[in-house]
């Protein structure tokens, strides 16, 4: 064969097309990371979504966050101790921002502040309101005097949406404020990827353990599982339930899941069949929740068949667990008592947009039939369903959530009727009981006595039926086999397990 | 030039009632913007602070005054900025632009390469082992779904063979290698859809043409066959070829939503979902209003490319 110039261009352009390219993730000094979404906002105190989480938790820290056993531990602050009911006092570490000012307690009054003001949309707004006062009495002290005891406040304190950023940060919707965390944003393209650099004065020695991170964004959840499959990734989050098996049983791969977040439905509870009790118990009593599980998540779930607390928690009860288990003949009864012996019609607010979404909805469309509650499906996208969720314009909706934490506080935001409306929550399903239950709870420190409180709670739950349970849902990261250290936090702390990433190395 | 002003004319026209089409028709779709922005990770929009946003973002303003400040911006050559995240629409569609407007380039390449030569060895032996060939991929090009061609070329090529990434992109510079390994498969995917089209345009044309007149005094006259191709069948033969190629790549701007999906490629398609699906209403507009533009310009040139190919229209 003679060797052209023609044929030595054909064989440059064709080289990178030879042999094996598998691994396309970047170098060795690099962990790349198959985000679920782009963050659609950037927020240091918002709820804004998993993937906006688990990037702040990689440039920001607060004074607490959860460690792998998803129990509280010190962060920014090295200690904290209550001082009173009303009063937590913190005593800062030597961390420094990314900037290298030093972070102080001047820093973490200002922060809080801005939280609770009236036109801030941090997560927390509400609980930073009922602040009486923070006090720095030196720069290394931190006093926060809440107007009521809250025994949740290291809770909540250790929660993503509390990080502490630098006094008087000018914010920028486009990208995230300077932080004190482990790792410095270096790049980023909007829709597509965000880089960053190990923050070297990180205040954990040896920590993080990645010299570099990518996180790409995968919004498709197929495409994602082929990224890592292919090699593009180490780690995925939002693993698909059909892909869990195939992960699990493929050697090069390593499957991490907890069960936590789960599926509910909530009701309209203004006016319309659904205000009265015993029809959402008698639709509590009439899905059968094994079809959801098999359906939506593939066999990767759990019946839920009681109030939405882990069987870790130490307020589970395995005695009430099942009260709602799949009882037809039940469920009619109270029916008929309710005035709905021959059933009725409704509409059920689901959405297209995500299979699980709409797996639930049919399978409780066709429970509910048997029962004589004939639903009529609404499947819209994700943004009208949350739109008319949050309006009201609906019986019955299918909603995938969690708690905000492993507490039965955590719970609050899903079934305390009394805060504004959202889709989350029952609409205009005021149970005052629930209400009281909730806050005595926060009232209370004494461990016994918080579980006296919150098994009323749980009887209050299951009489009024503020939200019906469904199903748990295991949720789930993947990684290369050759990816150490990650953990997926426990239950409902899932979508916070990027904060183990600072620990996180490819062997 | 008349003619050409005219032309002119009527696409702002166009383009203008486009743009006020999906102005009215975004907003007529249910789903706030400041509700969605606040409802992701399941926040509890507080009435309150789904009015500040309103009014930070002017969404508190009666319609015709959004319309109003709209067109007044558009005029001024100002896009907007997103209402989620604050970026200028117009930036953000002149980074991702080029990028679709690569892949749609290479894939009709792709498909000129493939589709020409197959419908010109098609017509010049109906029935032959190539024309079955091309016909049957015709078939398949056209009736398997876009996004079922890609998924398997994920399968085949990414997992299973491990030869190029799933999915994404990278700049031609510094990665050039890189960067055509992830153009190749939605560019391959594009380009099989286009295929049929071409190939059965060309096939079809150039059977046509040689009925005509002008091919047997040629074939009279001694020319011989790849003269009288090249010459005389090609150049009438790809009118229609054209016609279609430029309609279809206009079809393709708004069209590669599913590859830019499946294969995680951040073109303007994809940004325009995502931008649906927030209810961003700039972004939204602005990528409707340069794909609008964009279709006009194509057709204007189609219409230029008629005249090079054929004196008749120029000088009608």
């Amino acid at each position: 064969m003679q060797l052209t110039r023609r044929s030595l261009i054909a064989a440059g352009i064709a080289l990178p097309c030879l042999g094996t390219t598998r691994g396309f993730a970047a170098g060795k000094d690099t962990l790349t990371f198959g985000l679920s979404a782009y963050p659609g906002a950037f927020s240091v105190w918002g709820q804004v979504g998993t993937a906006a989480t688990t990037v702040k938790l990689m440039t920001h820290r607060g004074l607490l966050s959860f460690d792998h056993k998803g129990e509280i531990q010190p962060e920014i602050a090295e200690s904290f101790a209550r001082v009173d009911d009303a009063g937590w006092t913190f005593k800062l570490r030597d961390a420094v921002f990314h900037d290298g000012r030093p972070v102080t307690s001047a820093d973490v009054k200002w922060s809080f502040e801005q939280v609770a003001l009236d036109n801030s949309t941090a997560y927390y707004r509400a609980v930073m309101q009922g602040v009486k006062a923070i006090e720095t009495p030196d720069a290394r002290t931190v006093t926060i005097v809440m107007k009521e005891p809250l025994s949740t406040l290291p809770l909540i304190l250790a929660m993503p949406h509390m990080m502490i950023v630098p006094k008087d940060t000018v914010f920028e919707r486009s990208t995230l404020p300077m932080g004190a965390g482990p790792y410095k944003l270096v790049r980023q393209e909007r829709g597509v990827a965000l880089d960053f650099e190990r923050f070297d004065k990180f205040y954990k020695p040896g920590l993080p353990k990645m010299p570099k991170l990518r996180m790409v964004a995968y919004a498709d959840e197929t495409l994602r599982v082929s990224a890592l499959k292919s090699g593009d990734v180490d780690l995925i989050e939002y693993v698909p339930w059909q892909a869990m098996a195939e992960i699990e049983a493929d050697k090069k791969f390593k499957l991490e899941t907890t069960l936590g977040p789960f599926m509910y439905l909530t009701f309209n509870g203004q006016s319309g069949p659904f205000a009265d009790k015993r029809v959402r118990q008698a639709v509590a009593y009439g899905v059968k929740r094994d079809d959801i599980v098999k359906s939506a998540f593939f066999g990767r779930g759990g019946l839920l068949e009681g109030m939405p607390l882990a069987k870790e928690s130490p307020f589970y009860d395995p005695a009430t667990a099942n009260h709602f288990a799949f009882d037809p003949a039940k469920a009619k009864a109270l029916l008929a008592e309710a005035g709905h012996p021959n059933g009725f019609a409704c509409k059920l607010l689901s959405n297209a947009q995500y299979g699980m979404h709409r797996s639930t909805a049919e399978v409780v469309q066709q429970s509910l039939a048997a029962i004589g509650i004939q639903a009529e499906l609404n499947l819209p996208d994700y943004a009208t369903y949350t739109t008319l969720g949050n309006r009201g314009q609906y019986d019955m909706a299918v909603v995938g959530n969690t708690a905000d934490y492993n507490d039965p506080d955590g719970l609050a935001s899903l079934i305390d009727g009394t805060l504004p409306v959202s889709f989350v929550r029952s609409f205009k399903l005021d149970v005052p009981e629930i209400h009281a239950l909730l806050a005595e709870g926060r009232r209370t420190f004494e461990p016994e006595a918080r579980k006296a409180v919150y098994k009323k709670l749980e009887t209050a739950f299951l009489d009024q039926v503020p939200l019906a349970p469904l199903a748990w849902r295991e949720q789930g990261y993947a990684m290369k086999t050759a990816v150490d250290g990650f953990v997926n936090l426990p239950s409902q702390l899932t979508f916070f397990s990027g904060m183990t990433l600072e620990t996180t190395a490819i062997a | 030039m008349t003619w050409f002003l005219r032309r002119i004319g009527v696409s702002v026209i166009l383009i203008w009632i486009v743009a006020s089409i999906v102005f009215l028709a975004i907003r007529m779709v249910p789903g706030d913007p400041a509700e969605i922005l606040l409802s992701q990770g399941g926040i509890a929009p507080d009435p309150s602070l789904v009015a500040e946003i309103h009014s930070q973002l002017g969404l508190d303003k009666p319609l015709p005054v959004q319309y109003a400040d709209r067109f007044v911006g558009l005029f001024r050559g100002d896009l907007g900025e997103s209402l989620t995240d604050g970026t200028p629409v117009a930036s953000e569609i002149m980074r991702r632009l080029p990028r679709t407007l690569e892949l749609i380039a290479v894939s009709a390449v792709l498909a000129l390469i493939f589709g020409i030569p197959a419908g010109l060895i098609a017509a010049n032996h109906p029935g032959g082992w190539l024309d079955r060939l091309s016909g049957w991929m015709s078939a398949l090009g056209l009736s398997v779904p876009i996004f079922v061609v890609g998924t398997l070329l994920v399968l085949v090529f990414s997992q299973t063979l491990g030869l190029v990434p799933a999915g994404g992109y990278v700049p031609l510079w510094p990665d050039p290698a890189r960067h055509f390994m992830l153009m190749a498969m939605p560019a391959f995917t594009i380009a099989l859809g286009l295929f049929p089209i071409i190939f059965r345009m060309t096939r079809a044309s150039v059977l046509e043409v040689l009925q005509r007149d002008f091919v047997r005094t040629a074939t009279a006259k001694g020319l011989s066959h790849g003269a009288i191709m090249s010459r005389h069948v090609l150049r009438n033969a790809l009118m229609p070829v054209v016609t279609v190629l430029g309609l279809q790549l206009g079809t393709l701007l708004g069209g590669t939503v599913l590859v830019e999906y499946v294969f995680n490629f951040p073109g303007l398609s994809g940004l325009m979902v995502d931008a649906v699906n927030a209810r961003d209403y700039p972004f939204v507009e602005g990528v409707v209003l340069v794909i609008a533009i964009l279709f006009v310009l194509i057709n204007l040139g189609v219409d230029l490319i008629y005249g090079v190919l054929d004196p008749r229209v120029r000088r009608s």
